[in-house]
Order: C-alpha cells, then sequence, then structure tokens
C-alpha cells in the first residue's frame, strides 16, 4: 500500500507491516503458546538437545510448599516466571549467607520475601494478561569474559532474527542502571548492531538514540567480537527444524562455562534492532523470499550458508 | 490477500450504496408532485441553562395534516427525560423534556424533514352563519365558538365594532371578507415584544402578527363562525428565532386559513409550517435560568426514509440508546486509525470509545478532570498497597472499592454542603473512569509507568478527536436515517486492517536513521 516513509531507501519495517504482511501469514496462532510459556520452549529445546540453562525445578502451584525446602541447597539461581514479558519478575540470585540469599545488587532476602515473589508470579502479577503463571528455577548464567567489561551489570544477551530458518539480522543488547540489569530496550538497555559474517559489533542505540559508548561504563562498544559467533548462527538455525515459526525472535546470552543457551524465543520480536544495524529488515527479508518456498526444507548449514550470502549482498 | 481484501471492501462498499438507494426509492412516502417544491430540513435548537433544581421544557412539535407530512424526525435530548403527548381537544402534538436537576448548559436539538404545499380554498358563496351557532355544531367546537382569556369575543367593544363591519350580512363569505379588511386595514402592523390580546388590539389599533389574529379570531367567533388561531414557522433558508402566527375558520365542513398580516385570503402558502392550534405557547419551561432558542431551515435533499423498517419507527427512548449504538463502531474506526495510521497508544480498542461516551454525558474538560483525579487516586493507593505487599486480584479490586468509596463521600459531601449541582454526575462515567484506573494499573505493571502514562494520553486524545467527530449534528443525523453506513465503516476497517504502512510516530522513534542518511551521504 502507499508508503509515507523517508527511510524507504533503508527498507525500514514498521509494526504494521511486520504483523500484517510477517507475523500473521508466517506464525501459526497454535505455536504461540510453546514461546510465550517458556517452560514448554524450554522442555522441548532441551528435547532436541539445544543448549539451554539448565532447570533446577518448577512450581505451579502455591501449596507445593517443599519448594522452600529444596532452595535451601541452591546457592546461585535465578526464580522467573514462565510466562513474563520484557524481564519482569526476575529474580536473580548470587550468594546464599546465614541471613538468607543475596540478590544481585548485593540485597538481602529473606525466605519469606522469595515465597511473597513466588506467590506473586503464580498469581499472574508478571504474565501476560494477568493469567495465573508457573515459577521457573534456573540455572544462573554469568556472563563470558569477552562481553564482560562492557556490560554494566547483568548478563548481556544476543538477539537473533530468523526468518523462515534463515539468520537475518542480529543485535546484542547490554544492560544499563537504567534497565535494571535487564537486557530490554525500552526499559533503557542499549541494543548493538551485528555484524552478521563476523559477528563484530557496529552501531549502539539506546532509547532511540544512534551512541558509540556505554551510557554507564563509557567503553566502546563496536568492534566487539561475540564469542562463538557461528555456533550461534547454527543453533539458531536448528531452531527452526523444532519451532516452525517463520518469523521469530531469539535471544542467546554466552555462559563463561557452558557457551551459548538459548533464553527464550519471541513470536513478535521488536523493530529497534534496525535502529542498532542502521539497516532496514526489509532487503534482507525479501531476499529470503527470493529463494523460494524451499527455503524452509533446507538442512540448518546451508541455510546459515544462505544467511551469509544475503547479509553480504545487502 | 490485498487483492481479496480489496473486493470485499469494495462489495460492501456497493452494498450499502444499493440498500441506500432502496431506502431512497421505497422507504417511506413517497414524494407527491405537489409537494416537491417544499421540501425543508427544519432544526429547533434551545440551548438550556439549568439553575441546579429540577427542570422541565415543553415545546409544540408539528404534526401531519392535509397539507404538511413530517418525518424522519431526530431527538437529541441530552441525556433529559423526553416523551411526547397529544393533547385530546386541539390536537396539538407536545414534547416534554424534563431533568431531575438540570445544571450547567444543554444545548437540545430537535431536527426534523417536513413536506409542505400550497392550498387555495374557495368559500361557498351560499354558505349562511348559523343563527344559534353553538347548537348547530358538535360539542367539541365549543372551546372554538367561546372567549377564551386572549380572545375576549363577548367583550361589548368587540361586539360593537363587528356590528360596525357587517351590518346585518349573513353570508359567511361577506362576513368573513368584512372582518379580513377591517383587520388588515384598520390595524396598523408593528412587531413589539409580547402579543396584545385581542381587546387591547381593538382599543390600539396597532398590533403584531398574534395581535391581529387574535382580533380576527375574536370577530369571527362574535359573528358565530367557530375560529382559532394557528402558530407556525414561515420557513425560509437561514436561521431565525421568529414564529408566526394566522387564523382558521370553520367554514363549510372545513378549516381555512386566513393570514391578515401576509394577505393570505382563504389560501395558505407552501412555506407556511404548522407547529399548534390554538391560543398556545409554542415553548413552554419552568425551573430554568436561561433559554435561547433558534430554528435553522435548510432545503430537504433526502426523501423520507422513516418507514417501518427504518430506526425513526423504534420508540423515541430507543432510538436515544440506537444513537450511542451507532457511535460505537465510529468510534473504533477512530480509534483503529489512531492506532495503525498515526501509532497512538491507548488501552485497548474500547476504552476510548467508552471515554468518548463518559465525555458526551459529563462535557469533555470535567470528564479530563475527574479522570486525572481518579488515575492520581488510583496511583497514590497502589504504591500504599505495594507496600503491604497485596496481591494482584485483591489489589485491583481494593483499588476499584475506594474509588467508589471517594466517589460517595465526594457527593455526599457536596450535597450537605449545597454544591450539589457541582457533582451532578451521573454513575455511568464514573464506571467508566474505575474501570480505566484497572487498565492504568495492569499496564504499569505490564509495561512501565511510562508507557502507561503514554497509554492513558493517547486514549484521553483518541477520546478527545472521537468526541468532536461524534458532535457533528449531520454525521450523527446521517447515520440515523441510514445505519447502512456501517457497512462502509466495515470496508474502511477492513483497508485499515491492511495496511502496512509505516506509522507516523514511527518516523519520529526511528529518526535517527536520517543521521545515518547523512553519513553514508558523505
Amino acid at each position: 500500500m502507499i508508503s509515507l516513509s523517508p527511510f524507504k531507501e533503508f527498507g525500514l519495517l514498521g509494526i504494521n507491516r511486520r504483523n500484517a504482511s510477517y507475523i500473521l501469514p508466517r506464525n501459526p496462532r497454535r505455536l504461540y503458546p510453546l514461546v510465550d510459556d517458556k517452560l514448554k520452549t524450554k522442555e522441548l529445546l532441551g528435547a532436541n538437545r539445544l543448549p539451554v540453562p539448565e532447570l533446577y525445578f518448577s512450581i505451579a502451584h502455591n501449596f507445593e510448599s517443599n519448594y522452600l525446602r529444596e532452595l535451601k541447597f541452591l546457592k546461585q539461581f535465578v526464580i522467573k516466571p514462565a510466562r513474563g514479558s520484557g524481564g519482569k519478575g526476575i529474580l536473580v540470585i548470587i550468594d546464599k549467607n546465614e541471613l538468607g540469599w543475596v540478590r544481585i545488587g548485593r540485597e538481602l532476602l529473606s525466605a519469606s520475601d522469595l515465597e511473597y515473589h513466588i506467590s506473586n508470579i503464580l498469581a499472574g502479577l508478571y504474565s501476560l494478561g494477568g493469567l495465573p503463571d508457573k515459577v521457573i528455577i534456573e540455572y544462573r548464567v554469568r556472563s563470558h569474559l569477552s562481553l564482560r567489561p562492557v556490560a554494566f551489570q547483568g548478563v548481556p544477551d544476543i538477539r537473533i532474527i530468523l526468518y523462515r530458518g534463515i539468520p537475518v539480522m542480529s543485535m546484542l543488547r547490554f544492560p544499563t542502571k537504567e534497565s535494571g540489569g535487564k537486557a530490554n530496550l525500552h526499559e533503557g538497555a542499549i541494543g548493538v548492531g551485528v555484524d552478521m559474517l563476523k559477528g563484530i559489533t557496529l552501531n549502539g542505540v539506546y532509547h532511540d538514540k544512534l551512541i558509540e559508548r556505554h551510557p554507564d561504563t563509557r567503553i566502546p562498544i563496536s568492534g566487539i567480537q561475540i564469542p562463538f559467533w557461528d555456533l550461534i548462527l547454527n543453533e539458531a538455525a536448528k531452531i527452526f527444524d523444532v519451532f516452525k515459526l517463520g518469523y521469530m525472535g531469539i535471544d542467546f546470552v554466552v555462559d563463561q562455562a557452558l557457551g551459548p543457551l538459548i533464553l527464550e524465543l519471541n513470536a513478535r520480536p521488536g523493530l529497534n534492532i534496525q535502529l542498532a544495524n542502521g539497516a532496514g529488515l526489509l532487503p534482507r527479508l525479501n531476499a529470503v523470499d527470493a529463494l523460494g518456498s524451499s527455503v524452509e526444507n533446507m538442512s540448518f548449514s546451508r541455510r546459515v550458508e544462505l544467511a551469509r550470502e544475503i547479509t553480504k549482498c545487502a | 490477500m490485498n487483492r481479496r481484501v480489496y473486493i470485499l471492501s469494495a462489495i460492501l462498499v456497493i452494498l450499502s450504496a444499493v440498500l441506500i438507494a432502496a431506502r431512497v426509492i421505497y422507504g417511506g412516502f413517497t414524494v407527491k408532485p405537489e409537494y416537491s417544491q417544499n421540501m425543508w430540513r427544519i432544526s429547533v435548537v434551545m440551548n438550556l441553562g439549568g439553575k441546579g433544581e429540577k427542570a422541565k421544557l415543553s415545546l409544540t412539535l408539528p404534526r401531519d395534516t392535509e397539507r404538511q407530512k413530517i418525518y424522519n424526525e431526530h431527538f437529541e435530548n441530552k441525556g433529559m427525560n423526553f416523551c411526547v403527548r397529544e393533547k385530546a381537544l386541539s390536537g396539538n402534538r407536545i414534547g416534554i423534556w424534563s431533568s431531575a436537576l438540570l445544571d450547567g448548559r444543554k444545548s437540545i436539538r430537535y431536527t426534523f424533514s417536513a413536506q409542505l404545499k400550497s392550498v387555495n380554498y374557495v368559500i361557498p358563496t351560499q354558505l349562511e352563519i348559523p343563527k344559534d351557532p353553538e347548537a348547530s355544531y358538535p360539542p367539541e367546537f365549543d372551546i372554538w365558538l367561546k372567549p377564551s382569556q386572549f380572545i375576549q369575543s363577548d367583550d361589548p367593544l368587540v361586539a360593537k365594532r363587528l356590528k360596525e363591519i357587517i351590518g346585518t350580512r349573513r353570508k359567511a363569505d361577506d362576513v368573513v371578507r368584512g372582518i379580513y379588511d377591517f383587520v388588515r386595514e384598520g390595524v396598523k402592523y408593528r412587531s413589539e415584544k409580547g402579543s396584545k390580546d385581542a381587546k387591547e388590539t381593538l382599543e390600539k389599533l396597532c398590533a403584531d402578527c398574534g395581535g391581529k389574529a387574535r382580533l380576527f379570531v375574536a370577530l369571527s367567533r362574535a359573528a358565530g363562525i367557530p375560529s382559532r388561531l394557528v402558530g407556525g414557522l414561515i420557513l425560509k433558508k437561514g436561521v431565525k428565532s421568529t414564529t408566526h402566527v394566522w387564523a382558521e375558520c370553520y367554514l363549510g365542513g372545513i378549516w381555512i386559513p386566513f393570514d391578515v398580516v401576509n394577505k393570505h385570503y382563504g389560501s395558505i402558502p407552501g412555506h407556511y409550517l404548522e407547529l399548534y392550534r390554538g391560543d398556545y405557547f409554542l415553548l413552554k419551561h419552568s425551573g430554568i435560568e436561561t433559554i435561547q432558542y433558534f430554528f435553522i431551515f435548510a432545503r430537504e435533499r433526502i426523501p423520507p426514509v422513516d418507514s417501518a423498517w427504518s430506526l425513526y419507527a423504534l420508540p423515541l427512548r430507543f432510538q436515544g440508546l440506537i444513537n450511542v449504538l451507532l457511535f460505537i463502531p465510529i468510534g473504533a474506526l477512530i480509534v483503529c486509525f489512531f492506532r495503525t495510521v498515526i501509532g497512538i497508544p491507548t488501552f485497548g480498542t474500547f476504552t476510548p470509545i467508552l471515554l468518548t461516551l463518559a465525555f458526551r454525558e459529563i462535557s469533555p474538560v470535567v470528564g479530563l478532570v475527574s479522570l486525572s483525579a481518579i488515575v492520581f487516586l488510583g496511583c497514590v493507593l497502589r504504591r500504599i498497597l505495594d507496600s503491604l505487599r497485596i496481591l494482584m486480584f485483591s489489589r485491583l479490586s481494593i483499588i476499584v472499592t475506594m474509588v467508589v468509596i471517594f466517589i460517595i463521600i465526594m457527593s455526599v459531601s457536596a450535597w450537605r454542603f449545597g454544591q450539589q449541582s457541582v457533582l451532578y454526575i451521573s454513575m455511568f462515567p464514573m464506571v467508566i473512569m474505575t474501570w480505566i484506573i484497572e487498565r492504568f494499573s495492569i499496564s504499569q505493571i505490564e509495561d512501565g509507568t511510562r508507557a502507561a502514562f503514554n497509554a492513558l494520553g493517547g486514549t484521553a486524545a483518541v477520546a478527545g478527536a472521537a468526541y468532536f467527530l461524534m458532535e457533528l449534528h449531520s454525521l450523527r443525523a446521517y447515520l440515523f436515517a441510514f445505519p447502512e453506513l456501517l457497512l462502509v465503516v466495515l470496508a474502511l476497517l477492513l483497508l485499515l486492517g491492511r495496511y502496512t504502512g509505516i506509522r507516523l510516530t514511527e518516523l519520529w522513534r526511528f529518526r535517527e536513521f536520517s543521521k545515518i542518511k547523512r553519513k553514508s551521504a558523505q
């Protein structure tokens, strides 16, 4: 239809077009529960031998009071809602002493604090639409050493847009002081575009504005090599064989001991990734569509090769 | 995909056009050729200023007669109670608006279409006036023969003057002609404030249309001819606030009109609209501080559409409800446009529509003030409840309950201190506002405070835009006459549903792209 955009030459993808031309036709609704519920995502990924942070246990009901007994044996873990959005309700515990648990930022939490947090999650405080939710208690990821200096706090993650099984664009997201350790752009995290060929960072974006340095640590954000880049691209492409969502966002973290792990999948990934990369998504999406319908049946390694060809041209 | 949507939208638009055409052609009374020159669309606008007490207003409404047809009547009662009564004797139709407590300004509007024709009557030349009029007419003619408060037909002065005019003539034609000539020539016309009665007119020999018509009727009644006043409007394109009064005499079994001011003897022109019969008032009111009214006259181009299958056929009290219902799709269209083309966030689709309905009940200004007050209250309460660690469902319910308590306290104390007029806010908007707090709180939890405020502002802005569109009188009137237009709304919604262009707010969001553009150009 009519395009009024002065950024047409960039091939900027807007929300309307993302929804009408990509999400609605390519993402079948029946698959949404699989990605909206992180517990289901994790189980399915794990069953297909894709790397995820280890699940210690999950809680579905308030009366499962034995969870606190089990928590006592854990020193470092993450509590998060299964259907949370935007990193809300995530509690990262980094230590345990005789007074209780220490969360990130050194705040001390008692057993009743944890219990309250867990029952809030169960009641649906952090879930989409306020529906009752489940609690995930899992392995605490610690950032890979090569990304740690830039990050202010929390764990940076790597968002990859997978279109019909082909990784088309990527962004490294750093938490900031403002975002409170979360890697969510609209809460104030920064997004950094990534060169798809080499996995080296490019521009950064912070609150819709272009930046060159991390606002808290003042460290330049371009030119950082993402560790295990080829492995990440391969794992991303493999996910399409498990989740047949034509247009999805995949969030990776790189653990210092375990390497790339898949945190979550997103059936409606945001569009700020374009600003971080200084490039629109449309040329790359069109290039994938130009390959014809056979793309989705190719092997993951072939799709990664195609991803490199496409991003080289675009 | 797009092609199918375009085709479907086109089908809907065509279907709507066909239905409207069918309604225009077969919808109501067909337009008779003698009426075609005189089709009018008339609005009566009444601006009321209440004084915070029980108020009542009645207006005589036009009715169908041998020479006028009223159709497509549309009432905008602005929340006042409304009913129509028919008077048994005069046959007048009275519209009555009332309110248990009228405060502030209200603008009531009554719009209708009229088909009129001019008629020339011939008075039978041989017709004689009966010797004993009261015995020769049926008893219901008594009120048109006996004197009344302002038509003193039994006054000796009137009898004396009648004697001078007609002498011993008994032929109806001669008598009426004599009276007509006397009132036309003998009484000077002067427009004045408040018409004189018949006796005073005869004494001063100077009056406006009301005084002249009363004297004409008084003399006719004294002569034994049943006669009455007729009040109405002389239609002329534009806006005016003056009404007109003329007379009718019952001669040879029919009522024949006479207008001594504009010289119509036994005839009535096509631009005269009759509103009431008898010495009556166009408007009566009580409990109202100020009232200002005017009439808007325009040529009517739509033929009648008030068939049994139209919304006009519904009882009046449902028509008001239908007006609200008809607005909902229009509101949804506006919300859709603002969200997909402009990109303004709102709390869902229905919250802005409900807020618009609330704005309609209480004015937008009062609405915005109470909205901000209630949201502020909700935020403060949320802070307190957060520190108490109350679970979500209870927390939302507590906020809603507290707001209701707050409203009750406000209403009771305002009543106690005599400020009832300030707080006459119906419950309906309040329920909507409390509901908005819940949406606000959920949004605050899910998307953060900033996003919640953005969506709140967006909701208020979209509701405001929808309110102003809804205030367009012609839009409402057309939608009521042709609810088929909703199919066009459907077509537009379908097209908006396939709009894949960039949203206006995205241009702002991605504004930094222009920097990159410059860099790459260098």
